[in-house]
């Protein structure tokens, strides 16, 4: 590797707790937020930063959700879109009947959508894999037939097609696609560094044994139910935000069909090729999920001649499903585990003995 | 023989016990469980006292797992009594009977496959932790100062164990026999006044097995806790118990030290079969 780890001791197991431990890591980490926060706004023009950047963190965070329920919790979600339209317009009544702040209006939407998955989550008591993934796909119908046949949730317009009312933070009008990709990095900033802490500390734990041995949990004194229902409210809220950004920061117009079921499979794809039980996962998933058919489709449109048009479009979906095929058999826990492994292989090389 | 200690024991309170006898931690009086028309448990009263090791032997199918998932709550038994220290717990529920002090091993290695060794004996620390969910989130102040604290303990159970290296291993990917003693470190972590383990040498190599043995000796009398476990290996049994008790059919047939169960009639017969009928 480029460094070497040598002579850098944790003295104290706080040190040796930190996310980071390395200070290379430490380093790396922070010029990443500074791309993040000030390059990519200076360089990247309207389109990259709206419909790549914005994008991209947006199903991270929805992704990132997803994981803690399903990749820590061993709780498995198909309604998670559903969650993401009960955080989008919950944020939108927030915002046109109530007109309070919009930081408030986020994270009252990620409240409201933790209430409807706490709600979700009960049957979780009695059932458990396939059969909860059953119910939680009641909530992906249930919570589409609410938006679009009652007017109310969409101000009265019909279907449940919103418009969002433009945004201020204290005097700061979040109206350009550079404005509305720093308030989605602020916010999925925030929320990575809090799930990374929830899931190091005692409630991951508990998550995590849950996930491997209920039984075991149970005798070592982890409370099953709480646990679950802990879960499932704090990956709805996670949901519920994401989708309150997809609303205000990405689409504008909102209509129910934005959060169909696909795109709860879509999540859950992140979450597998990304890598359960990890936060980077959540992120490389999005990224592969959400990037990577922008990136194909780049690609082929640079060798496209007139006539291939069709053929290059199937192109496109044969080469992505071609690759998460390949990824998942090369790596089955996922692209985070990928990158864990080739950080070990580095760290012996060229000597690996 | 072994039943006038029984008797004794069960006839009063732990602090009236007299004698060299020491007082029950444990007391299961009467435990009747079945499911359905199948009795596992027929009857079953034993003591479990401060600071022994008892062993729990019988032939497959005694009842012996049924006994140790009675006393963690996971099974509820149709009739009798479960005492800890005197109070009644019969009814508890798991987390109940864990946060009251006693912890577990499983027959089949019961960790917590996608975890770090470490982070397995931190869950072992759960009744410890008590911080709020916002701290949590924030990994600040107490939370921290906790986190801190359970994992100088759980360091000292990693020394104690001789497992520093497979620290940050996840414990799926450990030999056999270190889950084993993983999984017992698991156990020590949550200092339990009472230890259940369920056939800790299962599996395990001869050198294994003299390992295994040292740490729940050292358990019981370096760190001083009481211990209940089942095991096949007789040899081993014979040497590390106090006291033991026999199953067959679900029912208690024999108890006592290892001189009286070795030359039991009954045992020898539930064990080896005979040609009377």
């Amino acid at each position: 590797m480029i460094f070497r780890e040598n002579g850098q001791y944790a003295a104290t197991y706080a040190k040796d707790m930190r996310i980071f431990r390395l200070r290379e890591d430490r380093v790396a980490v922070a010029v990443l937020l500074v791309v993040a926060f000030v390059v990519v706004p200076l360089v990247a023009n309207d389109y990259w930063l709206s419909s790549i950047f914005t994008l991209f963190l947006i199903f991270s965070l929805a992704a990132l959700g997803l994981n803690l329920l399903t990749g820590y919790c061993g709780q498995l979600s198909l309604g998670h879109a559903a969650f993401m339209a009960v955080g989008a317009y919950a944020a939108f009544n927030f915002a046109v009947r109530l007109e309070t702040p919009v930081l408030f209006n986020f994270i009252g939407a990620g409240l409201v959508t933790a209430a409807a998955g706490f709600v979700f989550a009960l049957p979780s008591l009695r059932i458990k894999g396939f059969y909860l993934a059953v119910t939680t796909l009641s909530a992906q119908f249930f919570i589409e037939w609410l938006f679009v046949s009652f007017s109310w949730f969409s101000a009265g317009s019909m279907m449940g097609a919103i418009d969002t009312p433009p945004m201020r933070i204290l005097g700061w009008a979040v109206e350009t696609p550079r404005d509305k990709y720093l308030l989605t990095l602020g916010v999925v900033t925030v929320l990575a560094l809090l799930a990374k802490n929830l899931t190091r500390g005692e409630i991951g734990r508990s998550w995590m044994a849950i996930r491997d041995l209920d039984v075991a949990a149970e005798i070592m004194g982890v409370r099953l139910f709480p646990y679950k229902l802990l879960a499932f409210a704090v990956s709805s809220f996670y949901a519920g935000v994401a989708g309150a950004l997809y609303a205000f920061c990405y689409l504008g117009s909102v209509e129910v069909t934005a959060f169909e079921l696909a795109l709860s499979f879509r999540l859950l794809g992140m979450v597998i090729i990304g890598g359960l039980g990890t936060i980077m996962g959540s992120f490389l998933g999005a990224g592969f999920i959400v990037l990577l058919p922008i990136f194909i489709s780049i690609t082929v449109a640079a060798f496209a001649t007139r006539g291939l048009t069709d053929f290059l479009s199937n192109l496109e979906l044969i080469v992505f499903g071609g690759l998460i095929i390949f990824f998942l058999i090369v790596e089955p826990y996922g692209l985070a585990r990928l990158w864990h492994t080739t950080k070990e292989k580095l760290r012996l090389w060229p000597f690996p003995y | 023989m072994a039943n006038s200690t029984a008797t004794t024991a069960q006839s009063g309170p732990p602090s009236s016990v007299a004698g060299n006898v020491k007082p029950a931690l444990m007391q299961l009086e009467e435990i009747e469980l079945s499911f359905g028309g199948l009795t596992a448990l027929n009857r079953v009263s034993l003591d479990i006292r401060s600071g022994e090791i008892l062993g729990i032997i019988g032939p497959n199918g005694a009842g012996k797992t049924s006994l140790l998932n009675v006393i963690n709550g996971v099974y509820r038994p149709q009739k009798g009594r479960i005492l800890f220290q005197g109070q009644d717990r019969t009814n508890y529920r798991p987390h109940q009977v864990a946060a009251q002090g006693v912890a577990r091993t499983f027959q089949n290695v019961g960790l917590f496959k996608g975890m770090t060794t470490l982070d397995n004996l931190l869950a072992g620390r759960k009744s410890f932790i008590h911080t709020n969910f916002f701290l949590q989130a924030l990994y600040w102040g107490p939370a921290l100062k906790t986190e801190v604290a359970q994992r100088e303990k759980v360091e000292q159970i990693i020394d104690f164990l001789e497992i520093q290296a497979i620290r940050n291993t996840p414990v799926g990917t450990l030999p056999y026999g270190l889950q084993k003693r993983v999984e017992l470190g698991r156990a020590l972590a949550a200092e339990p006044k009472l230890l259940l383990l369920d056939e800790p040498m299962a599996g395990m190599n001869l050198e294994e097995k003299e390992d295994m043995s040292r740490f729940i000796l050292d358990a019981n009398e370096e760190l001083g806790y009481t211990i209940a476990l089942i095991e096949h290996d007789m040899g081993v049994v014979m040497d590390i118990c106090d006291r033991i008790v026999v199953l067959d059919y679900g029912s208690k047939i024999a108890e006592g030290t290892p001189d009286e169960i070795r030359n039991n009639p009954d045992v020898i017969r539930a064990y080896l079969g005979t040609d009377e009928n």
